[in-house]
């Protein structure tokens, strides 16, 4: 899990056409996986306090229940319904996940268009400062801070925030400084607009959809961070989240008593939600840089077909 | 020439990220407000003594600027400081736990590079048929999966079968009667689900990279020239594209080496394996600041480390490197 | 008996979304040995897709039908393992832009070895030998031998790519597009290379370009394509004084910009789509001479003078049009009369 994908698909970007999210979601199916499972999630944790079958913090039924009719998903040690539970858990992790992605895109994206409209001393101090960033253990760091400044919501959303946005930056700033070259937005300069109102008029747009497929594929990592810290006990002990709910899983002995209900489910939300980001992202990816290019290495025969009717007044 | 000065140059990145990760760890413990070190009222079981030491040793009642060249100065001579804990030397108990990390991570790691650049070789090569659609899948399902999750799953899976966690033990009977290849399979029968957990999270991601590298330079014109002299498809591979399409792999993998790390402390919490994000864990639950600061400034030297490898690596594969 | 033959050459590729893109239409022509011929014509008309299908290399969503005849033999019959012998041994090529078609992790000179070692030419210590040779003989000196791609220019690039080329002393050495994106220096230079070792080794050769001067100054020969057809084959001399077909007509006509690469055909409108029926002559919604039937019947390729063959029906009426660019318009309505098809002005 990291941001490989993204840096593996910088590159430069044709023209964006004028709808890129409709092209990308006719074209690329898994796109619309993606976004149909992201959205799954959003509309669950939106409508969570409606659709919880049980309460969240009162015991529903004996500790360690397994899957039932009643209880889908079983309990947990504390007798707590796990379904409502991971119901729950999707808010604040999701929660964290788009909040901290927001964060690191406005760091990322005001650093990438500074740094790469600008050049010259802001790009070389910013870069610095990312290429720093890229090379050090997000987690090893997050651990570090989210204990030093003690564990919150809150925290855990800055800590993640400032933690994403190098990529971000880097890949906005490669793609700005094309943009920047681009013949019209020369002629806007030279007619003497302001790099204020060329930035927002002329270079925004461009990197738009970019920063849209770096933004989804960022939450993925914000989630991923998010559940990780909480696994960790680096959150907020009394808070529900799909990592806290894996932490109790481990801490009260949920594998020794063999439940795996307590771990499965909630496990696969956390994967499923992350493969969404995913899909979607690699597909709008696919959509600004499609790769046309055909393979040169020959599978099988070419189909050699009958001249039957095809001669030259056939046609 | 042109060796050497891309080496000195690729040097004196990695010896300035490692002087920003230094100075960085300086600020997070000790000059952000309520930050650790300089709070020795959240040291545990601080003794009148061990606070003075610590004062004493860090300069604590100096300015802030002074206290970070003391700091600095500690560091060079391999002094991390006193774990709040059980109250040694913190470096040469991380060295020691660092001596657990890197045959777990290396062997994890090592494999999952094998696994990922074969399936992706395979998946670009039989491009779109069955083969690359269920491999891709699977490489898409593994890539999310988190650590913990997968680490649980097998925790619950070989419950029994494979041992989970006791490696302590096993590293105990260093000096103990048993032998050393007792000890040895002891060790290997420990590091499977670790590995296994860290490998299975980490292929999937390669075999995508793998593959889109792959397609890519089979689309080269230098493959089409290729086939053009009369090579079969299995020679162009190896010949010609798997060296270039391995380029971008290097350094991704490079790349991703803080995420591998990050995986390797959460898989270690999950199976008590003795290392170093181990150690991490334990020392953010006892806020054993120290052991934290030093852990995560061996971490950042590792990755930092393993890069600088890795653009030498590159330097030897790719010719055209030269800047 | 011709070198080469090609009879009928039809190739379709099929598209991601289900359709077929019929990239080359039932193309036939001879080469004969030592023989220069030139492929003309806009980007996209099918000049690539023709010349790889000479030597088998087809991407594998292609069907194709038709004869490629090499020593008496059809080795489109064959499949793509049987092919492999032929390739590079029998027929060479020069890609487009040779900046990638050099694999840049490996030297130069084991480049060239490669083809040699495979098909048995030579191996070991004579085979490298033989490489620094042929580098010397395209103008490079054999220690180039030993350096990477990336250390030479693109005219160099070129010319190694050529070498390559001679590896395995083929009989026909394809080039496509081979100084496209190099300097008008160096392409002058590179032509002049390509024509001295046809003298030289008694090399047939196809110049692949959408440069018709340059085809006038190399070849002896011409084949002009037109949305996936040949339309006019013939000498140089023919097509150059003796046009048969609008197209060529115009294509000589709108001389290149030598400092513009791309775009220097400039006959105004685009080719038809080629994952589409076409109805008529694929020209005439660009022609200028277009009158009644071109819009309802394909014109065939006839063989007009010895040597010179046209696809047009001004050819079929009497008064010869395409001879006499500059009234060309008002003869196309007099044509109109002649026919007899007169739409009712
Ligand atoms: N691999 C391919 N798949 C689909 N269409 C192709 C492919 N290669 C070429 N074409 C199409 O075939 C036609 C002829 O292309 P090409 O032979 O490259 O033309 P030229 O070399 O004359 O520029 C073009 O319309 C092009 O779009
Ligand atoms: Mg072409």
């Amino acid at each position: 899990m990291s941001m490989l994908l993204q840096e593996a698909a910088v590159g430069p970007l044709p023209e964006v056409s004028r709808r890129p999210l409709r092209t990308v979601l006719r074209h690329h199916k898994s796109g619309l996986i993606g976004l149909g499972i992201i959205l799954f999630f959003i509309v669950i944790a939106l409508a969570a306090p409606v659709l919880m079958p049980y309460s969240p913090t009162v015991q529903s039924c004996a500790v360690f229940a397994p899957p039932s009719a009643k209880h889908w998903f079983g309990c947990d040690d504390g007798g707590i319904d796990l379904l409502s539970e991971i119901m729950l858990g999707g808010r604040i992790s999701l929660l964290i996940g788009f909040a901290a992605t927001l964060v690191s895109m406005v760091i990322g994206g005001g650093v990438g268009i500074l740094s790469g409209y600008f050049g010259r001393w802001v790009d070389i101090v910013l870069m610095r400062i990312t290429d720093y960033l890229l090379v050090i253990p997000p987690l090893a760091f997050a651990l570090v801070v989210a204990d030093v400044w003690g564990p919150s919501v809150v925290h855990v959303i800055i800590v993640i925030g400032i933690l994403q946005w190098a990529p971000t930056a880097r890949i906005i700033r490669a793609q700005v400084m094309t943009v920047k070259e681009r013949v019209y937005v020369k002629r806007v300069r030279a007619m003497g607009a302001s790099d204020t109102r060329i930035i927002a008029r002329h270079v925004l747009p461009q990197v738009a959809p970019l920063l849209v497929a770096n933004t989804v594929l960022t939450v993925a990592v914000a989630i991923y961070l998010e559940t990780t810290l909480a696994f960790l006990g680096l959150e907020d002990p009394s808070s529900v989240t799909w990592g806290t709910i894996l932490q109790h899983a481990f801490d009260r002995a949920a594998v020794s008593a063999g439940a795996w209900w307590t771990i499965v489910p909630d496990g696969i939300a956390i994967s499923l939600l992350i493969m969404g980001c995913f899909l979607l992202g690699r597909a709008i990816e696919d959509a600004l840089n499609p790769r046309l290019r055909v393979g040169h290495l020959s599978t099988r025969r070419w189909k050699l077909r009958p001249l039957v009717g095809l001669g030259p007044d056939a046609i | 020439m042109r060796s050497a000065d891309y080496v000195i140059k690729r040097l004196a990145f990695a010896l300035f990220t490692i002087f920003m990760a230094i100075t960085i760890n300086f600020f997070l413990f000790r000059v952000i407000p309520g930050s650790a070190v300089t709070d020795l009222a959240r040291v545990p079981n601080a003794t009148p003594q061990l606070r003075h030491a610590l004062t004493v040793e860090f300069g604590l009642n100096d300015s802030k600027l002074h206290q970070y060249f003391t700091y600095l100065w500690q560091l060079v001579h391999g002094n991390m400081g006193i774990s709040y804990v059980n109250q040694q030397p913190v470096f040469p108990q991380l060295l020691n736990d660092l001596k657990n990390t890197i045959p777990m991570v290396t062997i994890g790691t090592v494999a999952a590079i094998i696994i990922g650049v074969f399936f992706g070789i395979v998946s670009a090569w039989r491009r779109d048929s069955a083969v690359d659609h269920v491999s891709t899948s699977l490489a898409i399902a593994f890539y999310s999966f988190p650590p913990q999750f997968l680490g649980l799953v097998l925790l619950i899976l070989f419950a029994g079968t494979l041992p989970s966690s006791g490696m302590e033990y096993a590293l105990a009977g260093v000096f103990g009667s048993v032998g050393f290849w007792s000890r040895l399979q002891d060790i290997g029968i420990h590091m499977v689900l670790p590995a296994t957990t860290l490998c299975l999270t980490l292929y999937g991601e390669f075999t995508l990279i793998m593959r889109s590298s792959m397609l890519e330079t089979l689309g080269e014109d230098y493959v089409l020239t290729a086939r053009a002299k009369g090579l079969r498809n299995g020679k162009i591979v190896v010949r010609h594209a798997l060296r270039n399409a391995l380029l971008p792999i290097v350094t991704l993998v490079a790349m991703s080496l803080g995420w591998i790390m990050g995986g390797a402390i959460i898989i270690e919490f999950i199976f008590t394996w003795p290392g170093i994000g181990w150690a991490m864990w334990e020392a953010v639950s006892q806020r054993d600041y120290p052991m934290l600061q030093g852990g995560f400034l061996i971490l950042a030297i590792a990755v930092v480390g393993c890069n600088f490898i890795a653009d030498l690596a590159y330097f030897k594969l790719d010719p055209r490197v030269s800047e | 008996m011709s070198l080469l033959e090609v009879r009928d050459l039809h190739v379709w590729f099929e598209l991601p979304n289900g359709t077929e893109l019929h990239a080359v239409q039932g193309v036939s022509f001879d080469l004969d040995h030592g023989e220069r011929l030139g492929l003309v014509g806009e980007s996209g008309c099918g000049k690539t897709t023709t010349i790889l299908a000479l030597m088998g290399l087809f991407p594998p969503s292609v069907s194709v039908a038709g004869e490629v005849i090499v020593n008496g033999e059809n080795i489109l019959g064959k499949g793509e393992s049987l092919i492999r012998d032929y390739r590079w041994k029998e027929l060479a090529m020069v890609f487009q832009g040779a900046m990638n078609a050099l694999n840049p992790l490996m030297t130069v000179g084991r480049q060239i070895v490669e083809p040699m070692e495979l098909h048995g030419i030579a191996s070991g210590a004579a085979a490298r030998k033989r490489a620094g040779e042929l580098l010397e003989m395209v103008g490079i000196a054999a220690s180039g031998a030993d350096r990477y791609p990336h250390e030479f220019s693109g005219g160099m690039r070129q010319r190694a790519s050529i070498a390559m080329g001679l590896a395995c002393q083929p009989k026909i050495l394809l080039a496509d597009e081979p100084t496209t994106a190099l300097d008008v220096m160096v392409q002058a230079q590179i032509l002049e290379l390509l024509v001295g070792l046809s003298n030289e080794l008694g090399l047939a050769l196809i110049l692949v370009t959408h440069d018709l001067p340059v085809v006038a100054q190399v070849c002896e020969r011409a084949a002009v394509m037109y949305a996936g057809k040949i339309i006019e084959n013939g000498t140089t001399e023919d097509l150059y004084h003796r046009p048969r077909h609008p197209y060529t007509r115009l294509l000589f006509a709108t001389t290149p910009d030598l400092y513009d690469d791309d775009d220097v055909i400039s006959i105004p409108g685009v080719p038809p789509r080629l994952d589409r029926q076409i109805v008529g002559c694929p020209f005439q919604p660009r022609c200028d001479s277009a009158f009644e039937r071109c819009s309802s019947e394909q014109p065939a390729l006839k063989s007009l003078d010895v040597g010179h063959s046209a696809a047009c029906h001004l050819n079929d009426v009497p008064v010869s049009v395409t001879a006499k660019p500059e009234s060309s318009p008002r003869n196309g309505q007099a044509l109109d009369a002649v026919d007899g098809s007169d739409d009712g002005s």
